[in-house]
């Protein structure tokens, strides 16, 4: 896939501006605040209606402005041409692809892939596990419809149980029927998240193994909350047996809600043991190794977005990176200062202050 | 604007689907453009008002204490009594001619983010008609999600253990997550012929 214009409406500190790109390489290049990151996280917004920095998307509003909007053109692996319209507002969002509005989200998440690489990514080794399962079941919901509907029916079983845990009077009658919902859903969950870890895993060590030398194997290890086999009947015993504690709680305490995955190094943990450069290497090739799913999954390439995160990186480390990146991907990258003009030819713009400028 | 303008509107606006701008055009429709309607609508208002009520048996729309026009139709088969949510889910099966028993509508689904639980459901007088021994067989048609799945369950872990009732479940061919309403006839019917035991 690759982006051949954007619009782009009060979308944080960008009143208003259209970009067009023609090739592969395309850098925004300006000071710390201006606003390049802004650009790359709207192209974001494609792949799941989400913003790679924030959960909240009212936040991606310019102050005062009642709606943002983003209009992208696109070349597409599948589709062809497309056109992709998406405005937010602080109650909502509405999207449009090409002539069709898009009632659901399970119609549109994944068609249109990015993958993102910020510096925020070192959280995905250090952060917390909240953070690494919501990144785990966004990359997964938009290559997986089922995975998007297992997630789905989890949660609102879920939110069923601890509403009624919450609530004086719920019998057990009332729990076990939800509880009866919430199993082979957990059950279902597990399974694709095993499944899912277990594919990313091994393209995970293949693009280390390219990124960074060393004879330490980078390994993705599934740690579920519930350490057994993902068996409804298993799983259903379990939440009947745990009523009386989540009752006090008052709220469902354990289960795939509190699922975690860790990188590994050598079989030890990464946030642990890992040095600096090694935590690193490790997520920049985990975010390869999601574009390498997604592209191997549905024949699409992911427009690669990489947030200046190379700024960080060595002279050695950066040119092993790019040397892994496919040659094939569109790469929409920022910077403080120009790319590396070894690499290709870069479509530049300036980024001052909201206001967009192509370099001529 | 009048105040016993404004409050027709307000209240207009109450109903389903009618916002501020509808109520508007309503209210001036009914008093200003075509007020020689008003009458009829007014005494159509009173007497429903005055004689629509709940089948006391299966919970359907009904006139004064008669029984509604499904319970009273007796070529239907009263030993198969099909379970659904809401009336407009019966009127969808109704029209799709598939069905030859009769219903037990439950005007709800458990739903605790929602505040709905098992006292709010019509479920005490469908647990009466199953003790009563006319029921041989429940064909449960609620949606096919989390709160529709849950109240099957509920529902079956209460019936009576003493009278053998066959109890299936309609799934085939509905959207998952979707209700019965929003199924057109074709599917309804394979819905209804695949439907599976449930246990
Ligand atoms: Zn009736």
């Amino acid at each position: 896939m690759r982006l051949r214009s954007l619009n782009l409406r009060h979308f944080r500190n960008v009143t208003l501006t259209r970009l067009e790109f023609s090739g592969r390489l395309v850098c925004f290049v300006g000071g710390n605040g201006q606003g390049k990151t802004n650009l790359l996280e709207a192209v974001g917004l494609l792949t799941a209606l989400r913003s790679f920095r924030t959960p909240d998307n009212r936040l991606l509003l310019m102050h005062n402005q009642p709606a943002a909007a983003l209009i992208c053109e696109l070349d597409h692996e599948r589709v062809g041409t497309a056109k992709v319209s998406i405005t937010l507002r602080r109650d909502g969002k509405e999207v449009w692809c090409d002539d069709t509005r898009v009632a659901k989200l399970a119609d549109f998440i994944g068609r249109f892939p990015t993958v993102a690489f910020s510096s925020q990514d070192q959280q995905l080794v250090r952060g917390s596990p909240a953070g690494r399962r919501r990144w785990l079941d966004v990359a997964a919901a938009a290559m997986e419809p089922d995975y998007l509907r297992a997630l789905l029916a989890y949660d609102k079983a879920l939110e069923a149980r601890n509403s009624l845990l919450k609530s004086e009077g719920a019998s057990d009658a009332e729990l076990e029927a939800f509880e009866v919902a919430l199993a082979p859903a957990a059950a279902d969950l597990i399974a694709r998240r095993s499944a899912v870890i277990a594919t990313l895993g091994a393209h995970l060590a293949k693009a280390y193994e390219r990124i960074a030398s060393g004879a330490e194997r980078p390994a993705l290890v599934y740690r579920p909350d519930f350490d057994e086999e993902p068996d409804a009947e298993a799983l259903l015993a379990r939440l009947a047996a745990s009523r009386g504690r989540d009752r006090m709680f008052r709220t469902t305490v354990g289960g795939a809600h509190r699922d975690d995955f860790e990188l590994t190094l050598g079989g030890r943990d990464a946030k642990d043991y890992g040095s600096e450069g090694q935590q690193r290497s490790l997520v920049l090739a985990l975010k390869l190794a999601q574009a390498a799913w997604f592209h191997e999954r549905s024949g699409v390439r992911p427009v690669l977005l990489a947030d200046d995160v190379l700024g960080e990186l060595d002279a050695a480390r950066r040119r092993e990176f790019w040397q892994a990146v496919d040659p094939e991907s569109q790469v929409i990258a920022t910077g403080t200062a120009l790319p590396d003009a070894t690499l290709g030819n870069w479509r530049i713009f300036r980024v001052a202050d909201g206001e967009v400028s192509p370099e001529p | 604007m009048t105040p016993s303008f404004e409050k027709l509107q307000q209240a207009l606006k109450q109903l389903p689907g009618i916002g501020y701008r509808s109520a508007e055009r309503i209210a001036l429709n009914l008093l200003v453009e075509k007020p020689a309607r008003l009458p009829a609508l007014v005494a159509a208002l009173e007497e429903a008002a005055q004689s629509v009520r709940r089948c006391a048996r299966c919970g359907n729309l009904a006139e004064g204490d008669a029984p509604c026009a499904v319970c009273a139709d007796e070529r239907r088969d009263a030993g198969v009594v099909c379970v659904v949510e809401q009336v407009p889910d019966l009127v969808a099966i109704e029209r799709s001619g598939a069905f030859r028993g009769v219903y037990h509508v439950l005007h709800g689904k458990l739903s605790p983010i929602n505040g709905v639980g098992p006292g709010d459901l019509n479920l005490a007088t469908l647990l009466v008609r199953v003790e009563s021994g006319e029921v041989r067989e429940l064909i449960l048609a609620l949606s096919n999600d989390v709160e529709g799945e849950a109240t099957c369950h509920y529902l079956t872990q209460h019936l009576p253990s003493a009278n053998a009732v066959k109890v299936s479940r309609i799934g085939f061919g509905l959207p998952s997550g979707g209700g019965v309403l929003y199924a057109d006839s074709v599917t309804l019917k394979s819905a209804l012929d695949a439907r599976r035991n449930y246990d």
